[in-house]
């Protein structure tokens, strides 16, 4: 049985359910929102130290981002990754989903990989694509939306439950293999006071681009094929809705049931 | 590949064990008026085995083409296989757009297709156009729907993009197109790696709905009482022809599978109607029925914050309320039944 170098991608990001519109300018709220691990990060990186509990190996954590990003891999130490690394150079600024994956990839590659496990999204771009997109760019298969992960006794294949819109299917995949993390796989082990103290004494590399090799044309905002025009906040039906009290029972039924009808959703 | 010779709009339709997603019309739909607006033509990829069905339905969409794509690899949904497979098609003809649905395999296929390319990929697109300088343009939502983003993509090709389900009214075209049925083969893994789909296991589906395929998508909340009550919602449920679907709280109390959990920890859905029983609309929720076209409420809390952002909103009982309208449909399906038979005779 060979040991297992499992990598974690990783992404901080604001809490969104903090967020909040400012209902003159109808811009968004962001200062006074906390940073967090992306929340399916912290599933991806559970799984990753439970398959190395019974197979021994190791576990870095990646993520790309500004030094304050330092702040989600503090997060992952304290959680038992062996080794964590931020991708942080201002060529990666600006990054699109494939410019990020390209990133993650190339450092993937560089510091060796048996498997790679990922967050099915992160809650503030919610895209669900960085996985799968550096799945091919390393050429390997992969697995989204996993509930179940069975890593074969010879570290050299696995069997995965994926989370599909019907219900699930149960694939076999050879080892590499990128697996994407969905809520319903583990539940994330919650670092004590000393350990997230612990993890802050622990060093985290900062790789650059030149690090891993990359040219400024094929990271960050330059090597990003998709860009945004503009963005906007937009028009949420907020208190135009008309609320009735059910007291009136039959009243409140009838007028539901008229809404139906006019919503072509009963005859 | 070069922009400038790349033409055509593509469209990759979603069909299961014999049945057409309807977001592919949908996607079909906004197919030609782009298809339209940058005048090019419009086709449609299918990939799966026996699809001659999909033609009679597809022929109306205003595709030019329909291609099908088959194969002993495509008989369970591999993503690697159908990116592969897609790849070599657009090798072949270099269309300059190709839409995929935003479902669980449409975001895989697109992006590994993306990512084998090199080219852009805008996902879970809520609205899609073409501006004045002939530029394809993608609306998605981020930040949990607290905001749009207007995208363009750089000058690789094809551009892609996925879109959510249910965002546009699927549409019978109004030009005369007979759209010529091509085949094509798949093409199977990389011999470098290996994977089986061992099975696909419909369980969610016959219980609960598809919460991305169905129109009304009915969401319980703790306030729902108990598990028992779930009994009653799910006749409502099949009243409505709705999906079932709930909160954080109700899923983590094992009331409904993870499958099922709406919002920032589960899935983001865009139904007509998203009826949300003791539901309190705590933001985490909320942001996963943003883009509904409607929200119904029911609620005993007059100060949820789910009715500040319901368009029809109930304070009251739901153990009283939805057996109440249960019986109201009920009532109305079986007079529409005397009505018909009275019709016949």
């Amino acid at each position: 049985m060979s040991l297992l170098r499992i990598v974690v991608c990783v992404k901080q990001v604001p809490d969104v359910a903090e967020i909040r519109i400012d209902e003159i300018t109808h811009t968004l709220i962001r200062s006074g929102v906390p940073s967090i691990l992306n929340p399916f990060d912290e599933f991806a990186v559970e799984e990753a130290l439970k398959v190395r509990e019974r197979f021994g190996g190791d576990v870095t954590a990646i993520s790309m981002g500004p030094p304050q990003a330092k702040e989600a891999l503090y997060r992952c130490l304290a959680m038992g990754v062996d080794r964590a690394i931020l991708l942080s150079d201002s060529k990666f600024a600006g990054a699109d989903t494939w410019a990020t994956a390209r990133t993650l990839a190339m450092t993937i590659q560089k510091i060796g990989f048996d498997l790679v496990i990922c967050g099915m999204k992160a809650v503030d771009g919610e895209t669900c694509q960085v996985g799968p997109q550096v799945a091919e760019l390393l050429n390997i298969p992969h697995v989204s939306y996993v509930k179940r992960l069975d890593v074969n006794a010879d570290g050299a294949s696995l069997v995965a439950e994926r989370m599909t819109e019907q219900g699930h299917q149960v694939v076999r995949s050879s080892i590499p293999c990128l697996l994407t993390a969905s809520k319903a796989l583990n539940f994330p082990r919650l670092p004590t006071i000393i350990k997230q103290m612990a993890a802050r004494k622990k060093t985290i590399d900062i790789f650059t681009a030149e690090d891993i090799g990359a040219q400024k044309e094929q990271v960050g905002l330059l090597g990003s094929r998709t860009h945004v025009l503009k963005v906007y906040t937009p028009n949420l039906s907020t208190g135009e809705g008309k609320i009735v009290s059910g007291d009136d029972l039959g009243s409140a039924i009838t007028q539901l049931l008229e809404l139906f009808k006019k919503g072509g959703i009963t005859q | 590949m070069n922009s400038t010779k790349s033409s055509g709009v593509w469209v990759v339709g979603e069909q299961k064990d014999g049945q057409l997603a309807v977001v592919t019309l949908e996607l079909l739909t906004i197919g030609r008026l782009i298809a339209n607006l940058l005048k090019q033509e419009l086709a449609i990829i299918i990939i799966g085995n026996e699809l001659e069905y999909v033609v009679e339905i597809l022929r109306e969409y205003g595709a030019n083409r329909i291609v099908l794509v088959s194969g002993e690899c495509v008989e369970h949904f591999i993503p690697e296989v159908h990116s592969n497979s897609i790849a070599a098609l657009i090798a072949k003809d270099s269309p300059s757009i190709v839409l995929f649905p935003a479902t669980y395999d449409g975001r895989d296929v697109a992006a590994r297709l993306s990512a084998k390319l090199g080219v852009g990929l805008a996902a879970d697109c809520t609205d899609l156009t073409v501006d004045e300088q002939g530029r394809f343009i993608q609306v998605r939502p981020a930040f949990g729907g607290n905001l749009m983003a207007v995208i363009a993509q750089s000058v690789a090709t094809p551009q892609l993009a996925t879109l959510r389900p249910h965002i546009i009214k699927p549409a019978k075209s109004q030009q005369k197109i007979e759209p010529v049925v091509e085949h094509a083969s798949a093409i199977g893994l990389p011999n470098l790696y290996d994977k089986v789909i061992l099975k696909t296991v419909r369980e969610v589906i016959e219980e609960y709905g598809n919460l991305d395929e169905a129109e009304v998508v009915i969401g319980v909340g703790r306030g729902l009482g108990k598990i028992a009550n779930l009994k009653m919602v799910n006749q409502l449920a099949t009243l409505l022809e709705a999906a079932v679907g709930g909160s954080r709280g109700v899923v983590d109390a094992g009331w409904l599978p993870h499958n099922q959990q709406i919002g920032l920890t589960g899935r983001v859905i865009s139904p007509k109607m998203y009826l949300a029983l003791g539901i309190s609309g705590a933001v985490q929720h909320l942001v996963g029925v943003r883009t509904a076209k409607e929200i119904v409420a029911i609620n005993i809390d007059a100060n949820a914050p789910i009715f500040k952002v319901a368009t029809f909103g109930i304070v009251g009982d739901l153990t009283i309320i939805v057996p109440a309208l249960i019986k109201q449909l009920e009532s109305k399906i079986s007079n529409r039944g005397v009505a018909a038979s009275e019709n016949l005779t």
